[in-house]
């Protein structure tokens, strides 16, 4: 199906003429490299830092931790230095910054750099950062801890039919977007200019600010973003501090360029974790209580793991009901590279931890894994675990039936199961397992996955994300606001609300450059916030800017004019938007966030509306296992997501295509591990993101069912497309091979390793 | 080095080291900014190019290899009269999302479509464009686009008289 016109995207086309400038993409006169020397173990204390006398200095420019009056990156916990200055804390951090005029110099000076380090014990494993003799983070190396409690958990132990439980693991994941980090530094004399590859322009310029405590103005000018994902959005806070100090030492522009292996070495990854998880159920497979323990790896500083767990604490109970609940979540420090924010954040990680527990509960009441998600979906008018009343726009059920039925996954279990039979049989007897050179292993998988759209808690109203909507000399209504396009479509989505509420063409609406010296701070570009909390301020803009005119209209003409579709119309003339806009020029209308009264939340005692709305998914991924080779690669994915109304339908459609195909990644392709505390991958070929060779045939359906507050109903998409995907693909391997699955990736050697222990077993 | 060669049917000469990558001379001495560098080891295929006549990663080509070579880039496959249809074909099917690997992936349609006699089917695409990876679209609304493209018979085989027909210019 070919896309209505209105869905094509604004900037396709200067994307496919090569006319988009991405940060290294600028010409910028006299423009200098930076680069930091790091760590090479994860903890050590730094002895001394020597420069070679026999190299010559004068080329070149020098920071290190001394120089830097406030020395933190201000985030949530002002913790994490621009440079270390006594201790290291992970492998691969900034201790030196060196700059020059051309990357020959550059890499010359960082030879003739010596630091020299005393090493310390470090701690890698989460689990045990909080009992460690290692301090990272205060007393027991925790960022955050959380307990939410729902009813009496002793209460649905007591009446128990079973109890079930599992524990289950996820690692990190990097974010490969494409266009590796990359921040240009541009000194003058009060002033610092930020420009380059980022989510959020003003966490940028809250940094620096600090940094410079007052005394230079920073302002912040975002490129052209080549992908984001999340790793765009703390990270680029410590990088542009780096070329901000070396800017303002050497006098001259200062590029921080990262190539792919810098990039995927040190930046942020998303958050490991560890759950142990028990669920009460009864004979049926009804949950009466969970009771769940959540860890997630931090990494060496807090960066936003506090907020990251908050979202994995609520969304632990996924898309059921469950009358009794006890979280206890907890965010601790080791020796690596700070974890970050990455698509999902947080909820991935607690979706996975429930769809295999759910999984465990089939399997151990010998029921089929739909029959026990089916009885257990909350409904409208049914409560979370933070005791949040779901009152509109609720939708698990609808998904979930959706996706059986398109799936037809019912019968594909059976006929797969049966198909599989012989094969398994062969393979677990050791006989070759192939008959037919075609012989593969099929499973079908299922998960249901919801995301809360916003920020978390309270957190839209501390940050009061404000627009203005200005009419220009031509005519024609400018939007000012800090969000972000790095691929997601966001300068589409809101053109595409302003004209429609003012019922002009999405040509007559400009957008202006996001630069902090010409935008409000409308809030940041993540939390799948931005056409839902944005979009909706945008509505209210154009209402406003529409009766302004009107009443200006009148007032001028002593006539009655009222607004119809793009045109005043006053029983005799009419006239359009743009006419009258015009006459009007430099009105302007400025809107401000703030949840709607209804939505309430105690961030203290973790009760109340923690999202003011879910969006909604369920997902069926078909997968094939070859039975020799291990090799895992997912045939057929469907899902149906429900997010409230598509401002761009095909666009939304890309989103859940790019998203599913990102968390398939996630569940049997992407891994990364630990060497010495440093992550073991460099780039492309030693960490696997799927290929177009490897993705499954797409089958994505959008349902509406409006959300009151949201711009024509719509409420947020960017992050759910990923949260369901692994935990579909790894059911469909627990249904191959009837064993647990819990730990993500499941890689080829892994399924090698299952088999031999079945073998075993059946031994 | 001195090295000559014909960049988008214009000829070049340069001062460069021969270790120099091809990549670094159009992107960096010659402003065609299309050709991005995504990792440097000809893993993702956002710096391809047609070298020669064929698709290639720029950041595996050293200088001292560009003499005497053709080279076309998206900012001289724009100019040709078929491109007009690619560039429809991935606006209308949504396949762009935030760019940094699209010129690499027209380059690769491009190449692809020249060799192609008959219309392609999915499996085919797919295994084609499997050097170029791409991070925002999950690939299908590319892959939708590029067999769009392959049913039209006049770009097919065409943009190879057109790339050839403007190297000669």
């Amino acid at each position: 199906m070919k896309a209505n016109p209105n869905d094509f995207r604004v900037d396709a086309v200067g994307k496919l003429r090569a006319e988009t400038r991405y940060i290294r993409d600028e010409k910028i006169p006299g423009l200098w490299f930076g680069a930091a020397i790091r760590s090479p173990l994860p903890r050590a204390r730094i002895k001394s830092i020597t420069f070679d006398k026999n190299f010559d200095w004068n080329r070149v420019t020098v920071v290190t931790a001394k120089e830097i009056a406030n020395n933190y990156v201000a985030m949530l916990e002002n913790d994490m230095p621009f440079l270390a200055e006594e201790i290291v804390n992970y492998a691969g951090e900034p201790v030196v910054l060196i700059a020059a005029a051309d990357k020959e110099t550059l890499r010359e000076a960082g030879e003739h750099v010596k630091v020299n380090y005393e090493p310390l014990p470090y701690v890698l494993d989460m689990l045990q950062s909080e009992n460690s003799d290692v301090k990272i983070f205060g007393e027991r190396n925790i960022f955050k801890e959380i307990r939410i409690e729902k009813g009496n958990i002793e209460q649905a132990r007591q009446n128990a039919f079973a109890i079930v439980e599992l524990e289950s693991e996820t690692g990190f994941q990097e974010h490969l977007y494409l266009e590796p980090q990359g921040v240009v530094a541009i000194p003058e004399e009060d002033r610092v200019i930020i420009k380059g590859s980022m989510q959020c322009p003003y966490y940028i310029k809250a940094a620096l600010d600090e940094m410079f405590g007052g005394k230079k103005h920073v302002t912040v000018i975002q490129a052209a973003t080549g992908g984001a994902f999340g790793g765009k959005e703390d990270f680029p806070s410590l990088l542009a501090g780096h070329a901000a100090l070396l800017a303002v030492k050497s006098g001259h522009p200062v590029a921080m360029f990262f190539d792919r292996e810098e990039d995927v070495r040190v930046t942020t990854k998303r958050h490991p974790s560890y759950h142990k998880d028990i669920a009460y159920v009864d004979k049926n497979g009804r949950i009466l209580g969970l009771d769940l323990t959540i860890y997630l790896d931090g990494g060496a500083y807090c960066t936003l793991s506090q907020v990251v767990l908050a979202r994995s604490a609520l969304t632990a109970t996924g898309c059921y009901h469950v009358p009794h609940v006890r979280i206890l979540a907890k965010a601790v420090a080791t020796n690596t590279v700070p974890s970050g924010a990455f698509r999902g954040f947080g909820g991935p990680q607690a979706v996975f931890a429930i769809e295999m527990l759910i999984e465990e509960i089939a399997h151990r009441l010998n029921l089929r894994p739909d029959q026990v998600r089916r009885l257990n979906l909350i409904k409208e008018g049914q409560s979370t675990a933070t005791g949040q009343i779901l009152r509109y726009s609720v939708s698990a059920e609808e998904t979930f039936t959706d996706v059986l039925e398109r799936s037809d996954y019912v019968r594909k279990y059976n006929t797969y199961k049966k198909g599989n039979a012989p094969i398994l049989e062969r393979l677990l007897k050791g006989v070759y397992p192939k008959k037919n050179a075609d012989d593969m292993l099929k499973g079908i998988g299922l998960s249901v996955s919801l995301h809360g759209a916003g920020f978390t808690g309270t957190g839209e109203n501390r940050i009061k994300g404000k627009i203005r909507v200005e009419i220009n000399k031509e005519g024609m209504p400018v939007i000012f606001s800090s969000q972000t396009e790095m691929g997601q479509g966001e300068e589409t989505a809101l053109k595409n609300i302003l004209a429609k509420t003012l019922s002009i063409d999405r040509e007559l609406i400009l957008l202006t450059e996001v630069n902090t010296d010409l935008v409000p701070n409308s809030g940041p570009t993540v939390a799948s916030r931005t056409t839902m909390v944005v979009g909706s301020l945008l509505v209210e803009a154009g209402k406003e800017i529409i009766s302004r005119l009107t009443k200006k209209l009148n007032s001028e003409t002593g006539k009655s004019f009222e607004y119809r579709l793009g045109y005043f119309y006053d029983g005799e003339q009419i006239i359009s938007f743009r006419e009258v806009a015009q006459k009007y020029a430099g009105l302007f209308v400025e809107k401000q966030y703030s949840h709607p009264p209804v939505i309430k939340f105690d961030d203290i005692r973790w009760k109340g509306d923690a999202y003011p709305v879910f969006s909604w998914a369920a997902a069926v991924a078909e997968v094939e296992v070859d039975p020799v080779t291990f090799e895992i690669s997912v045939a057929r994915y469907f899902t149906t997501h429900e997010i409230g109304k598509a401002i761009n339908y095909d666009q939304a459609i890309a989103q859940i295509q790019g998203g599913s195909l990102q968390g398939i990644g996630y569940a049997i392709y992407e891994k990364v591990g630990l060497k010495n505390g440093y992550f073991d991958i460099t780039g492309f070929t030693d960490y696997i993101i799927p290929s177009s060779a490897d993705m499954p045939e797409m089958d994505v359906k959008i349902l509406e069912n409006p959300y009151p507050f949201g711009p024509f109903g719509a409420k947020g998409l960017g992050e759910l497309p990923f949260v369901g995907a692994a935990p579909a693909v790894i059911s469909a391997l627990w249904m191959i091979f009837n064993y647990p699955f819990t730990r993500l990736p499941v890689m080829p050697e892994d399924l090698f390793s299952v088999v031999r222990t079945l073998k075993e077993k059946g031994a | 080095m001195r090295i000559s060669f014909i960049v988008n049917g214009k000829s070049v000469e340069l001062d460069v080291s021969p270790k120099k990558r091809l990549l670094d001379i159009l992107h960096d001495d010659l402003d065609l900014i299309s050709v991005k560098e995504g990792c440097g080891k000809g893993e993702c295929g956002a710096c391809a190019v047609i070298f020669n006549g064929e698709r290639v990663n720029s950041c595996l080509i050293p200088a001292f290899q560009t003499d005497g070579s053709e080279v076309i880039t998206l900012e001289g496959l724009k100019e040709l009269p078929g491109y007009a249809a690619i560039e429809r074909a991935y606006v209308e099917h949504g396949a762009v999302q935030c760019g940094f690997c699209l010129s690499g992936f027209v380059v690769s349609t491009v190449a692809f479509l020249k060799e192609k006699k008959s219309p392609a089917d999915e499996e085919e695409i797919k295994e084609k464009l499997a050097g170029n990876l791409c991070r925002c679209t999950g690939y299908t609304k590319i892959i939708e686009a590029v067999k769009d493209l392959s049913l039209q018979e006049d770009l097919r085989r065409q943009p190879e008289a057109e790339v050839s027909h403007y190297v000669k210019k």
